[in-house]
């Protein structure tokens, strides 16, 4: 019995199915523990405490939510377009959960090794915009479909710089795998080769998660709660663990190809990792609770005259380089 | 000062301004009118460059009288000018084609005495319902006739081609409270604003009928819970200076040390709410941690922390004492090191002021004939600060200057608040070294307040600006009529002209820059 | 507009999960949202709780969200006015259950200070409109009243409280 179980593990189908699982629990820990720390970073930089009661330090706070949000009436507004609205909070979990399958966490802890990884991941982050045009699409709530709106430009836009800025570093490595950009980073990280581009990367994926200075698709003062306005309950926490899920992933990723991933002395692969992830990750919520928010137009601005033919010019010449 | 009664003797025929004693009556000329010569007079207000301060309406039960208020911003002249009015058939020409403040003025009027202005666009209603069956204001039961009703209630936006509807409020984050705006949006471009009031309408100006002139006293904090001291402070002068009563030096300054420390505390709420409205939300925090401080204060001699009720006729509740003057000294050090952090989070940072340059500029002529009021006009360049154009209390004595603003735009309203800020802490500096000693209460202030027959305008400047008081006396210990010009009314009314045009997120941006405060616009 | 308080026709008897419900009810208790809605003074003294000296984050209260689908209860703040009771209405109606209101202050409560005879506008007292849980006098209440209504609210929720009750001397 043990030994047929560890066959099947041994086995790619069950490689797979235990990824996926570990990949599930890491998700939901990963939000929780998110949750918890976003409102302890933002307490902390506002001369108080956040949670503290429940629990020791509050650490049972984002449990005590995740279940009270399970405990929620299931609330579906009149007017809404069912499908759609149904859809759209399911459809946000696919990019997510694809995402985490090729992410090398240390060595050999990597579900699959897809020789394109980084291709997958782009290419499912893009279907998040879909799930999130239908959910303000289908509430058929004013503030949602224009947060929603909103949410389409700034992705579209910010997708560019995002791309061209990790191009370079796909050049540098020859690979579009994630584990040999990552062992190609031995001895020398790429941001020192690419400071601009990691620069670029880092404020296209801020605007990609949709965080403070580019919260525009959710900005409370303007739009109440944007494209999940009308989302109550279990839909609304699958929303918010998307979101939180959607900002470690693209600390991973500009972990993995410019802070040379798992690679690191003494400590054991997955803690430079996961320490190195999760400080960028802090330096998102540091952002989100230093500045004010931009305005729509100068959002789109900043993409299409300063970015992208920022990230242009850095590719260019970084092929140049490469030529010679 | 004096000139403008012949001016208006030798423009239009058969007028006859009267001179009146300003330290008496709060106001320099009194002009009584008939409708068909209206019009020229407030014409030629318009071409001698006035404001039109207030228009309210009295009832007194024979007539009902109109009122218009004209001043000037930097050198006071202010002007009554009267028209009565036939309560059986009331009808006056409108002059918002003129002043654009009396847009709403006239529509308020409307509503609470059922004046109908011939020739106003848009009579429908500004707070009220349609659950209302009598004038509320009106002294006898007045019902709304049926076809004033339905006047009244025509105010229904339909969507049209390419263009949809955006109710912003009651019930949304950054309108601070139960404002409701609504847009007529083209996309993400607002092509028409138009405020919807009367979420929090308290009836503070009917209660005033009701009540004794001390039983309305707590009233005056709950109607600006931000600046309450500054209102507190209005209707105490403005008592009296109808009854005549005189107040001792030592409670004068400290009435300055208190309205100045609830100032800064109204301005560092708005620099946090502002903040909060462009998305960022840890200076609110910051500025409540300062706020704090005030109100730990103003607590020690005023026993709450919010809606103060200080201020007595003829004095104060009660004296300062060493705590006081020994925490007021603790703030003010410990104020005048926090700005260059708030210099450092908010002033320097590139997103903000891209966010609010060149956003809401106002002009001095809008600013004229919208009559906006305090910072949002001394952004447009007019240093008119009441504290020293028509300086009450003892504000003539202290040192102060008054920022203005070069481009009138939301980043110049930020910053003439900052220096507001300073020039508080340096006021207070100066009224605690001056703070005399002595009585704190003037003898002799009867218990019942019966003033004199005649009425009285007395201005004062609150954190949002021109808050102007009209009461009318009929010798009985109520008011016949109190009429209460509130800044942020008439900072709004601009809102409509500014926004149009502009982003969502501009109009959030826009609107926060006025520093509305809801309770006080609907009173 | 109805009634004072509900009645109801007959006892309903609840089936009870006894071990899920009191989970349930304690990641309730430690959980509550409020929506941002402020409607007059008291509103000021609401922010002030969430703010650095009080804090209502510590009990997990402090996530104030904009959209009522999100939030678990509402703080009435201020006073309700005839115009803005159906407003009111609606945002409840809009929250998911279970939910719970809080009457802050006077106003809300009774119609405060603004009660006088001929008053026009202004709804006396929240309850009229939404059930009430908590009840927090005062005009307006003091941000720790505020908070020992969230506790009440907890009590309310798991029949236990957080805190000792500190005796009145």
């Amino acid at each position: 019995m043990v030994n047929e179980l560890l066959n099947m593990a041994s086995s790619d189908a069950g490689k797979m199915v235990l990824g996926l699982i570990g990949v599930l629990v890491f998700v939901v820990v990963n939000a929780l523990l998110l949750t918890w720390a976003e409102r302890k970073v933002a307490g902390h930089m506002q001369r108080r405490i956040g949670p503290k009661e429940v629990g020791p330090f509050g650490l049972i706070q984002p449990i005590a939510d995740a279940i009270k949000l399970l405990g929620k009436e299931i609330l579906t507004p009149a007017k809404v377009d069912k499908p759609l609205y149904y859809l759209a909070p399911v459809l946000i979990f696919v990019p997510v959960l694809v995402s985490f399958i090729v992410i090398p966490f240390d060595a050999s802890l990597q579900v699959t090794d897809i020789n394109v990884g980084i291709l997958v991941i782009l290419a499912f982050s893009s279907i998040s915009v879909l799930s999130i045009l239908m959910a303000g699409w289908g509430s058929e709530n004013k503030y949602s479909l224009i947060g929603a709106v909103r949410s389409v430009a700034q992705n579209i836009a910010y997708e560019i710089p995002l791309l061209l800025a990790l191009l370079p570093v796909i050049m540098l490595a020859n690979s579009l795998s994630l584990k040999e950009i990552v062992e190609k980073q031995e001895g020398l990280w790429f941001v020192v080769i690419q400071p601009l581009a990691f620069i670029i990367y880092f404020i296209a994926s801020v605007a990609e998660t949709n965080r403070t200075p580019f919260d525009l698709p959710e900005a409370e003062s303007e739009l109440v709660a944007g494209y999940h306005t009308e989302y109550s309950g279990m839909r609304f926490a699958l929303f918010f663990l998307a979101e939180y899920t959607n900002i470690f992933i693209v600390s991973a990723i500009a972990a993995t190809f410019f802070l040379g991933g798992y690679q690191g002395p003494l400590l054991p692969g997955i803690v430079w990792f996961l320490l190195k992830s999760y400080f960028l990750v802090f330096v998102i919520m540091w952002l989100r609770w230093t500045y004010p928010r931009v305005r729509f137009d100068q959002l789109l601005n900043f993409a299409w005259k300063g970015l992208i033919p920022l990230a242009f010019v850095n590719l260019i010449i970084t092929g140049g380089l490469l030529k010679i | 000062m004096s000139g403008i009664a012949e001016e208006i003797k030798a423009s239009v025929m058969g007028a006859e301004p009267v001179e009146v004693s300003y330290p008496e009556k709060g106001y320099h000329c009194a002009l009584e009118t008939s409708p068909d010569k209206l019009p020229d007079i407030v014409r030629l207000f318009d071409e001698k460059r006035f404001y039109l301060e207030c228009l309210l309406c009295t009832d007194y039960t024979d007539y009902l009288e109109l009122v218009y208020l004209f001043n000037t911003h930097l050198s006071p002249c202010r002007v009554k000018v009267t028209l009565k009015v036939d309560p059986q058939q009331p009808v006056a020409p409108s002059m918002s084609s003129i002043y654009a403040s009396a847009y709403w003025y006239e529509r308020e009027i409307h509503e609470f005495y059922g004046v109908l202005f011939t020739g106003h666009p848009n009579m429908t209603y500004l707070f009220l319902h349609n659950d209302i069956h009598d004038y509320p204001l009106r002294k006898g039961k007045v019902p709304v006739p049926p076809e004033d009703k339905e006047r009244l209630d025509s105010f229904k936006p339909g969507e049209q081609e390419d263009t949809f509807f955006i109710n912003l409020g009651p019930q949304h984050p950054s309108t601070h409270g139960v404002l409701r705006v609504v847009l007529k949006m083209d996309g993400e471009y607002i092509e028409q604003a138009e405020p919807v009031l009367g979420y929090l309408h308290r009836m503070h100006e009917k209660m005033a009928e009701n009540r004794s002139y001390q039983q309305f006293l707590p009233n005056t904090g709950r109607m600006d819970y931000l600046g309450p001291m500054s209102f507190n402070l209005g209707y105490v002068l403005a008592v009296e200076r109808l009854c005549a009563i005189s107040v001792p030096d030592r409670a004068i300054f400290v009435r300055i040390i208190a309205t100045e420390l609830n100032r800064i505390c109204s301005h560092l709420l708005w620099v946090g709410a502002y903040l909060a409205d462009l998305g960022a939300l840890t200076p609110f925090l910051f500025v409540f941690d300062d706020r704090e401080q005030i109100q730990d204060v103003l607590e020690g001699i005023t026993g709450s922390r919010l809606t103060y009720c200080y201020f007595r006729f003829g004095g104060l509740y009660n004296d300062v004492d060493d705590q006081f003057i020994a925490g007021t000294k603790a703030f003010v050090k410990r104020m005048w090191g926090r700005f260059s952090l708030y210099e450092k989070l908010v002033t320097g940072n590139v997103i903000f002021v891209n966010r609010t340059k060149g956003i809401g500029t106002i002009t001095g002529e809008q600013a004229r004939k919208y009559g906006v009021a305090g910072p949002v006009l001394r952004s447009a360049g007019i240093a008119c600060d009441l504290r020293k154009v028509e300086s009450y209390s003892a504000y003539n004595e202290m040192e102060f200057n008054i920022p203005v603003g070069e481009h009138g735009d939301a980043l110049d309203t930020y910053k003439i608040r900052i220096a507001e800020m300073e020039n508080s802490l340096r006021i207070i500096e100066q009224a605690l070294a001056k703070l005399p000693g002595g009585p704190f209460m003037a003898e002799k202030v009867p218990k019942k307040l019966k003033p004199p027959r005649g009425d009285i305008y007395q201005v004062v400047e609150t954190p949002r600006g021109e808050l102007g008081i009209y009461i009318v006396s009929d010798e009985s210990d109520r008011p016949l009529r109190m009429k209460w010009r509130v800044p942020s009314f008439s900072n709004l009314m601009i809102f409509p002209e500014l926004a149009r045009g502009m982003l969502l997120a501009d109009a959030v941006a826009i609107l926060g820059s006025l520093d509305l405060v809801i309770p006080e616009i609907d009173r | 507009m109805g009634e004072r308080g509900f009645h109801l026709e007959k006892e309903i008897i609840p089936v009870k999960f006894a071990m899920v419900e009191k989970v349930l009810d304690l990641a309730r208790a430690n959980s509550l949202w409020p929506v941002t809605f402020g409607l007059a003074c008291c509103a000021i003294e609401m922010m002030s709780t969430s703010m650095s000296r009080f804090d209502i984050d510590r009990f997990g209260a402090g996530v104030f969200r904009a959209s009522p689908r999100q939030a678990d209860f509402m703080i009435v703040t201020g006073t309700v006015t005839k115009k803005m009771a159906p407003v009111l209405t609606t945002l409840y109606e809009q929250m998911p259950s279970p939910k719970w209101v809080i009457a802050m202050g006077n106003c809300a409560i009774s119609g405060g200070p603004f009660v006088f005879e001929g008053q026009y506008n202004i709804v006396e007292g929240v309850d009229l409109l939404v059930p009430v849980d908590v009840y927090v006098p005062g005009c307006p209440p003091r941000p720790e009243a505020l908070l020992e209504g969230l506790l009440k609210l907890e009590e309310k929720i798991t029949g236990t409280r957080r805190f000792p009750r500190v005796e009145s001397a």
